[in-house]
């Protein structure tokens, strides 16, 4: 199989499972995640069913296009299921199903792995999920974002599209793996790689970054201020992937490191409170709508 | 009797914390039952989505309760002619039992009446469904998580409860779930409904479901396939009973898979290929004739691998970690460990004790003045290189992908790097002993530089105020500590541990504690740990407690002083030492020190002369006996002074009229106590 027939069947199974097909996130974001279809919409109250592709840039990762495993930008495909639905497991061995995957041949286990974001202020519960002892998909129960405790629970289900198609194909190179019939990956992405690797650990403009990082913060901030939830929140993103930068260039030292994650997450932290009291200022629109008048009036008014 | 079921299917339950999860199930459930007098014997089961209870022997209904209750004195109770007053009356009616049942008992203050209840015992299904959600719904696990609205809080999701008593459902909520009498079988193998009606249709119709209730032989089942399948390419599983007990917890249905790799891969040094294959996979390796097959053995959630799709597949994810770690090996090779030192400067070590660059810094003075101490100054040269380059591992790729390999790594890159033998091995081995079961750093250089590094470590943490309290311990220094005195006791090296302490002290600026506040509570944290040690190879506590209280500067010698009160004890009983001791020790805490020097003209009595006399004889062997650590033969010196110490104490009175005469006798004893405890103190020793 090639990666975007995957895309295809992935994005045709969760959307006959009721999930709304978002679009990547066009601010560099180093998850799927942190997209806001995830960590905004997993805050509050209201129903959220959704789908995406996510490209993720990690500079630490880079390889110069030399490592047949490691890329500074991979795909993620992301789906959302809020609240989590009791059969939620079950949806989830069924979308391998609709790859072609006979979990009845296959061993299919699900490991513990919890995850944790320090700049997001977020955790949760899972598994890594093991076919045949490849980790394909990262399964989590999300329990906190932005320092906020959830409720209702929603499952994030999240599959390494680079890695399933290499193992489904039995390519030993992510660059072998083809995108599209007769296109290799490598042939999109390898020059891509390179540049992206050299810049992070070896162009990158440390004093610039630095100043980014700053001015980031200081307009997410005076957005927050402003009640402009969503810019603050791309600022944050933005800081976010600058500190990336600066760790990949490797200059954030151990002791600046904590306090660099801290200013982030106070970001985040601000940016997911304010979206809940948006939210409810809105009357918390998607939540289902009740039969009469007074409930509405209730909920515009909480 | 009657049986009990309860089952609680989940979504996959972590490894990791099935085996508490079993034994605190278990333990609370039989208090429970027991409390509710409610008898029988529970057993446990588990695979990876369940936690059940199996009862048997169990009485229908709760044994009945009695109690007694205490009302007036009969004085009170009674009047003159014996007819309960109201006083009778009414504490029998709020008792709700007749005048004529209630007793009398003779208590401490007096005759009093009592109401004896007999509460009738209830139906045990009706009971046990009151006790079970509380206690399940209060199991705690290391990290709990909600589900669904967000409250019901437990390891995992539950999705059904089974309970039966007798064949009969025992009805209960658990976590908003009903219970019932269905469970359902293996994911993905049988995954459809399942109606039991008691313990044997549940075994029989999970199993053949593919799914093994019990973890025991799913783990043998798992052990005899690895040793078949190993078999099979004449090899042998390597020795792992715990991944065995993970593997185990990990499935439903106990299947193994044996797949193969490209030999070319067992160039790369064994340990990373076995920690890859262990720690990432969870597989184990295949050995054959003492080395590396190029096979691995793989758990699965399986009954088998008709097409050999999960061989295929775990060989896939294998050649990917394989040729990643080769492309780690050959991409950190093209950096010499040396040149990575500039780079420590930017890894954290701790706050306020810096980076590893300082560390190292620290480590390199360290070693040198330990081995000045330990009269290794010979090696100064190596043991500066191995400092130099102790930690340089932490930044190569290697090992942030393989943590758990600091240390063995370093090793492996100095070898290559062209280090002579002592210095890569001592690189290679400065973590060890990891463990209880593992050996201390192969050579001296090695020794001396774990040493400084953890010496290091302990002071630094210990002067922050960082000690561990009670279970706390972040920073690991219990296995510190314990790898202190493990390398001091195996190399017999004689240190004076509180000099090296303090050297090691001095090294750290910003401290905001004091030497003299962190190095004694460092002294007693590292002779608590030697006194753990001893305990644990079987030394009795009484006499590690009397080595111990006397003082220890150098804990292998302390180590050899139990050894021999130890081998002596076994010959001969101690309990006339203890008792001579135990009276020296009584008379000198009532006696001041006058200091006086002993001196035999001063001597009156003839018991008192017998006993200077064989002391003064056996001080001059002692002090080249104990010079020379012969302490078995000093303890047997100093037991032949019991006849003469005993004679002393029954015709001398130390506490002579005479000033003169008691200061002397107070002299005698106080220099036979101090030659004793340059031993042991022996009055810690129980007969």
């Amino acid at each position: 199989m090639d990666l975007q027939t995957l895309i295809l069947k992935l994005s045709a199974y969760w959307a006959s499972k009721g999930c709304l097909l978002e679009q990547p996130w066009d601010v560099e974001v180093g998850a799927g995640t942190m997209h806001p279809a995830t960590f905004l919409r997993v805050l509050g109250p209201e129903p959220w069913r959704a789908a995406y592709v996510q490209p993720s840039r990690r500079p630490t990762d880079g390889r110069y296009g030399a490592n047949p495993f490691r890329l500074v930008k991979h795909q993620q495909y992301q789906v959302v299921l809020k609240p989590a639905p009791a059969d939620v497991q079950d949806l989830y061995v069924e979308s391998l199903v609709a790859l072609g995957i006979d979990p009845k041949e296959h061993d299919l286990r699900f490991e513990e792995d919890n995850w944790e974001s320090p700049t997001l202020g977020a955790w949760g519960v899972g598994w890594q999920v093991l076919l045949d002892g490849m980790e394909i998909t990262q399964f989590t129960y999300f329990q906190q974002a932005g320092g906020i405790d959830l409720a209702p629970i929603t499952a994030e289900i999240t599959y390494g599209l680079e890695r399933i198609t290499m193992f489904l194909a039995r390519r030993e190179s992510v660059f072998d793996i083809e995108w599209a019939p007769g296109i290799t990956y490598g042939e999109v992405r390898r020059q891509d790689e390179y540049e992206v690797s050299k810049y992070g650990f070896e162009v990158a403009d440390t004093a610039l970054w630095q100043m980014l990082f700053e001015r980031f913060e200081a307009e997410a901030v005076r957005c927050l201020g402003a009640g402009l939830v969503l810019p603050a929140y791309d600022f944050a993103l933005k800081c976010s992937h600058a500190f990336n930068i600066l760790d990949a260039r490797g200059a954030v030292s151990a002791t600046d490191r904590v306090g660099v994650i801290r200013r982030v997450r106070e970001l985040a932290v601000g940016c997911a409170n304010a979206y809940v009291a948006s939210r409810k200022t809105l009357g918390f629109p998607l939540l289902p709508k009740a039969p009469s008048g007074p409930a509405e009036d209730e909920a515009g008014n909480g | 009797m009657a049986e009990f079921l309860f089952e609680i299917l989940a979504e996959e339950i972590p490894a990791g914390v099935l085996p508490a999860a079993r034994e605190e199930l278990l333990s609370r459930a039989t208090a429970a039952f027991a409390e509710a007098r409610l008898g029988g014997r529970l057993a446990v089961h588990s695979t990876s989505r369940r936690l059940a209870l199996v009862g048997e022997d169990m009485a229908d209904h709760q044994r009945d309760a009695e109690t007694e209750v205490t009302g007036p004195p009969v004085s009170i109770g009674y009047d003159a002619d014996g007819a309960p007053t109201k006083a009778a009356t009414g504490f029998a009616r709020a008792h709700g039992i007749a005048v004529e049942d209630l007793r009398v008992a003779s208590l401490p203050k007096g005759a009093y009446l009592v109401a004896r209840k007999v509460t009738p015992g209830r139906p045990a299904n009706e009971v046990i469904g009151e006790i079970l959600p509380p206690l399940v719904e209060k199991m705690t696990f290391p990290r709990m998580m909600r589900w669904g609205d967000g409250t019901p809080e437990w390891i995992r999701p539950v999705h059904s409860v089974l309970a039966l008593f007798d064949g009969l459902v025992i009805p209960m909520t658990l976590f908003g779930v009903e219970s019932g009498r269905t469970t359902y079988g293996h994911r993905s193998l049988a995954p459809g409904r399942i109606v039991t009606m008691g313990v044997s249709d549940w075994l029989q119709k999970l199993r053949a479901a593919h799914v093994e209730p019990d973890v025991s032989v799913r783990r043998a089942r798992l052990e005899d396939l690895s040793r078949a399948l190993a078999a099979e390419v004449g090899g042998e599983p390597a020795d792992d009973a715990a991944l065995l007990d993970t593997w185990a917890h990990l499935v439903e249905s106990p299947g193994v898979v044996r797949g193969s790799y490209d030999p070319a891969f067992l160039e790369l040094p064994e340990e990373i290929l076995v920690t890859s294959m262990r720690e990432h996979q969870k597989m184990l390796p295949v050995r054959a004739g003492g080395q590396l097959a190029p096979h691995f053995l793989a758990v699965c959630d399986q009954t088998g691998d008709p097409k050999g799709l999960i061989a295929r597949g775990n060989e896939w994810v294998t050649a990917a970690r394989f040729s990643d770690a080769r492309f780690f090996w050959d991409d950190d090779g093209k950096t010499r460990l040396e040149d990575r030192l500039p780079r420590l400067g930017k890894l954290q070590f701790q706050e306020v004790l810096g980076d590893y660059l300082k560390k190292t810094g620290r480590i390199q003075d360290l070693t040198e003045k330990l081995a000045a101490r330990l009269g290794l100054s010979h090696l100064d040269g190596m043991l500066v290189r191995a400092a130099r380059l102790v930690k340089a591992d932490l930044v190569t790729d290697m090992v942030r992908e393989f943590p758990d390999l600091q240390g063995v790594v370093g090793g492996l890159y100095a070898r290559r790097d062209g280090e002579r033998e002592e210095v890569w091995q001592a690189l290679y081995d400065h973590y060890r002993p990891a463990s209880a079961d593992d050996g201390v750093p192969r050579g001296d250089v090695g020794g001396v530089v774990a040493l400084a590094d953890r010496l290091d470590t302990l002071t630094g943490l210990f002067g922050l105020g960082l000690a561990p309290t009670g279970s706390r311990d972040p920073y690991a220094l219990r296995r510190a500590t314990l790898g202190v005195v493990r390398i001091l006791l195996d190399k017999k090296w004689r240190l004076d541990l509180p000099a090296a302490c303090a050297d090691a002290a001095a090294l750290h600026s910003g401290l905001p504690r004091t030497k003299d506040e962190l190095l004694p509570e460092l002294s007693s944290f590292l002779l608590e740990r030697l006194r753990f040690l001893l305990e644990s190879k079987g030394h009795a506590p009484d006499t590690v407690a009397a080595v111990l209280t006397t003082a220890c500067p150098d804990l292998a010698d302390a180590a050899e002083r139990v050894e021999a009160v130890e081998a002596l004890r076994k010959e001969q009983d101690f309990g006339p030492l203890a008792t001579a001791f135990k009276r020296m020790q009584n008379i000198l805490e009532k006696a001041p020190d006058e200091g006086a020097e002993l001196d035999p003209a001063k001597m009156t009595d003839d018991a008192e002369r017998a006993l200077a006399l064989d002391y003064l004889q056996a001080r001059g062997m002692l002090d080249d006996l104990v010079a020379n650590h012969r302490y078995r033969d000093a303890l047997s010196i100093m037991a032949s002074l019991g006849p003469s110490l005993d004679l002393f104490f029954t015709e001398v009175l130390v506490m002579a009229e005479d000033p003169e005469v008691r200061a002397n006798r107070i002299a005698l004893l106080r220099s036979i106590r101090d030659q004793f405890v340059r031993v042991a103190r022996f009055s810690e020793i129980r007969g």
